[in-house]
């Protein structure tokens, strides 16, 4: 077992930067997710720490020591890939043991590692099945086992759950974590999915044009996003966004108005007068009619009525869209007009650059 | 439920155009998208060779009328000494045209493929080009500029050899009965090596990247990934190679034409049944042609080639159907 430290990480190919200055620790049995849209350099990072593809520049160290000249096998990691890739002429037992037998682990070690695995994803009646008779999710589990029989220091995943349906993916996800808790292993596990990553994570790396946005625990990065990209990221339906300006500051309180928001009262700070300022609220925490720290008025425009929560589509001021989340039975009607609020300590404010005040 | 929902509504429309037409109508539809090619099929393909085959149980008589005679040609050909020597000659060469091909054309060219795929590989085009060259150009001409170069008189062997050093190793191999046929075998591989190449080229290029990457996470370099996962992988498409590479050399006749002309010397030493068929058919210099042998022989050549395509369908790749993906 052993932590994972990467020290600014480069990428380039020829004149486009994929990996900028990436710098992360991740603790021995940790369970960290790198999240981000698709070319935001997440799977990139991650084959450079399985040593598939080389950095730019920059150094990786697993369990403190420098893996960067060292091949795939010898980082003493493993790795699961989106498209499961067995080996199609081998069964499951040979996927299994196969990698074992380059890296000299005796037959009788070999077959108690299989052993053990097949015990623990429940593989034992499939050993002797080839991949094109196993279901998707069996193929995953077969994937994760070949895996786990290396015992390697870090585990890589490689968005692991993207091919298979919605209801396995719930469930293999809940094997993934069990697995975790039982091997307590350091993992790294790349998704886009923002649940995979929530419900997974000790903790989420957010990542963004090669960038690194915010590393942090999943309520954390829920309750107090750094900045404008995270804020929207994080969180289904996305964080509602108002432009603003700081209007006046009386004592420890600041009033800021916008062109679509009737009221906004928050904490001074280092706010000075003039100030522009992004409102961030999101869609769970505008509540209809009562009274708030923050309030704005549109047109319910669409109802959609999931059952447990319902989400009104509103027309603002400005002619965008904001989203509200709406509990119980009552819902607004289209075309009429609402006025929402929120608390103070769920409002979150960005400052021009975008960064969290 | 809803798998069974979208299979019949992507067929329903048509079985039940097709169900609810009158018998006559339906015949003749089928008759319409199968007639013309059944019709070319059998003018040009079936009709040849059943004729030949029928052609093969008849003999000439003194007067040249035909007379039936059963299977009396192909015991004449197969135990009549002043037949049968040549016959089994002509196929036994023809085994040892094929096994060169099989030994050196079809590994050169796997490995060739092998290194074509390799990942960072400079030049991929150019080599893939300059290999398959040679492919598209005439056979006559292959034959005659290899007769040039191996020329003990005037051919640039020798000299290229002479300047390695290895001078001495030159001998006028198309001109001697124990190399004649092993080098005309090599000349042909020099020219076909690119068709197994790019064909298991294009075999590889289907394997996905994360395979690959799988194996060197299990720690497997480049050739043992070639040997272990890329070979295995690409079997059914090297069986698909042998076979074809099997009809051809059992249909070879114009490289030996071309360059030791039909008599196929020296002393029939390059001889296979490609030019044994056509001196016994068309007759040669003081041979004269046999019609009836000709087919004879000509349906014999075609069951070797049937029973190996039927040994290649029926056992090979059915068992090489596991390694589908």
């Amino acid at each position: 077992m052993a932590g994972l430290h990467i020290d600014k990480i480069n990428k380039s190919y020829g004149p486009a930067r994929v990996l900028a200055d990436i710098d992360l620790s991740i603790v021995d049995g940790e369970f960290v997710v790198l999240v981000g849209p698709s070319g935001c350099g997440k799977s990139t990072l991650l084959r450079m720490i399985a040593g598939l593809d080389a950095p730019t520049s920059g150094d990786i160290f697993i369990g403190n020591r420098l893996v960067n000249a060292l091949a795939p096998a010898e980082r003493k990691i493993a790795m699961v890939f989106q498209s499961y890739a067995l080996y199609p002429h081998m069964d499951v037992r040979k996927n299994m043991t196969f990698g074992l037998k380059f890296t000299g682990v005796e037959p009788s070690e070999r077959e108690r590692r299989v052993a053990e695995a097949a015990r623990m994803l429940r593989l034992e009646d499939l050993l002797g099945r080839y991949p094109r008779d196993l279901s998707g999710g069996q193929r995953q589990r077969v994937a994760i086992g070949r895996a786990i029989v290396r015992e390697p220091d870090v585990f890589l995943f490689d968005e692991p759950l993207s091919n298979l349906d919605a209801a396995l993916r719930v469930s293999t996800r809940v094997e993934i974590a069990r697995l975790h808790r039982l091997l307590g292993a350091t993992m790294v596990y790349v998704t886009h999915d923002q649940i995979e990553a929530m419900t997974l994570a000790d903790r989420i790396v957010v990542m963004n044009q090669g960038q690194i946005e915010q590393v942090g625990k999943p309520l954390e990065l829920y309750y107090t996003p750094a900045n404008l990209f995270v804020a929207g990221f994080i969180g289904s339906p996305a964080m509602n966004f108002f432009p603003a300006e700081v209007e006046s500051i009386e004592g420890d309180k600041v009033r800021a108005k916008g062109p679509t928001i009737a009221r906004v009262t928050l904490p001074a700070g280092s706010l000075t007068r003039g100030s522009k300022l992004t409102i961030g609220v999101r869609p769970e925490h505008l509540t209809a009619g009562a009274p708030g720290d923050f309030s704005t008025t549109g047109a319910v425009e669409l109802v959609e009525r999931l059952g447990e929560a319902s989400y009104a589509h509103v027309r603002r001021a400005d002619d965008k869209l904001m989203v509200a989340e709406i509990r119980g039975r009552d819902t607004p009607a289209p075309g009429q007009t609402v006025t929402f609020s929120a608390p103070a300590e769920d409002v979150h404010v960005f400052d021009e650059a975008g960064r969290r005040l | 439920m809803r798998g069974s929902f979208a299979k019949r509504t992507m067929a329903e429309p048509l079985s039940q155009v097709v169900a609810s037409m009158p018998r006559g109508r339906f015949l003749a539809l089928m008759a319409l998208f199968l007639g013309p090619a059944v019709a070319i099929y059998t003018l040009f393909s079936i009709y040849p060779l059943i004729a030949t085959m029928a052609l093969s149980t008849y003999t000439t008589d003194s007067s040249g009328a035909y007379q039936f005679v059963g299977l009396v040609n192909f015991v004449t050909l197969l135990t009549d000494a002043v037949w049968s020597k040549p016959f089994w000659n002509a196929a036994w060469n023809n085994l040892v045209f094929f096994a060169v091909h099989m030994l050196v054309q079809n590994p050169i060219g796997i490995a060739l493929a092998g290194l074509l795929s390799l990942p960072g590989l400079k030049l991929k085009s150019l080599y893939r080009t300059v290999i398959f060259l040679p492919t598209m150009l005439s056979v006559v001409i292959v034959g005659f500029s290899w007769n040039l170069i191996l020329s003990p008189l005037w051919g640039v062997a020798e000299g290229a050899l002479k300047a390695v050093g290895l001078g001495s190793w030159f001998a006028p191999w198309l001109g001697l009965p124990s190399t004649a046929l092993v080098t005309l075998a090599l000349i042909s591989v020099w020219q076909f090596v690119g068709i197994p190449m790019m064909l298991i080229y294009a075999a590889l290029l289907n394997i996905p990247d994360e395979l690959i990457d799988a194996a060197r996470v299990d720690g497997l370099g480049h050739f043992r990934i070639f040997w272990h996962i890329k070979l295995p992988l690409v079997l059914p498409t090297i069986g698909l190679v042998s076979i074809l590479t099997f009809v051809g050399n059992f249909n070879a006749f114009d490289l030996i034409y071309t360059v030791k002309g039909a008599l196929a010397g020296p002393n029939f030493a390059s001889d296979i049944l490609g030019t044994f068929f056509y001196r016994t058919f068309f007759g040669f210099q003081l041979q004269l042609g046999n019609p009836t042998m000709g087919a004879a022989v000509a349906t014999v050549m075609f069951f070797i080639i049937l029973a190996g395509v039927c040994l290649y369908l029926f056992i090979v790749q059915r068992r090489l159907r596991r390694y589908a993906f």
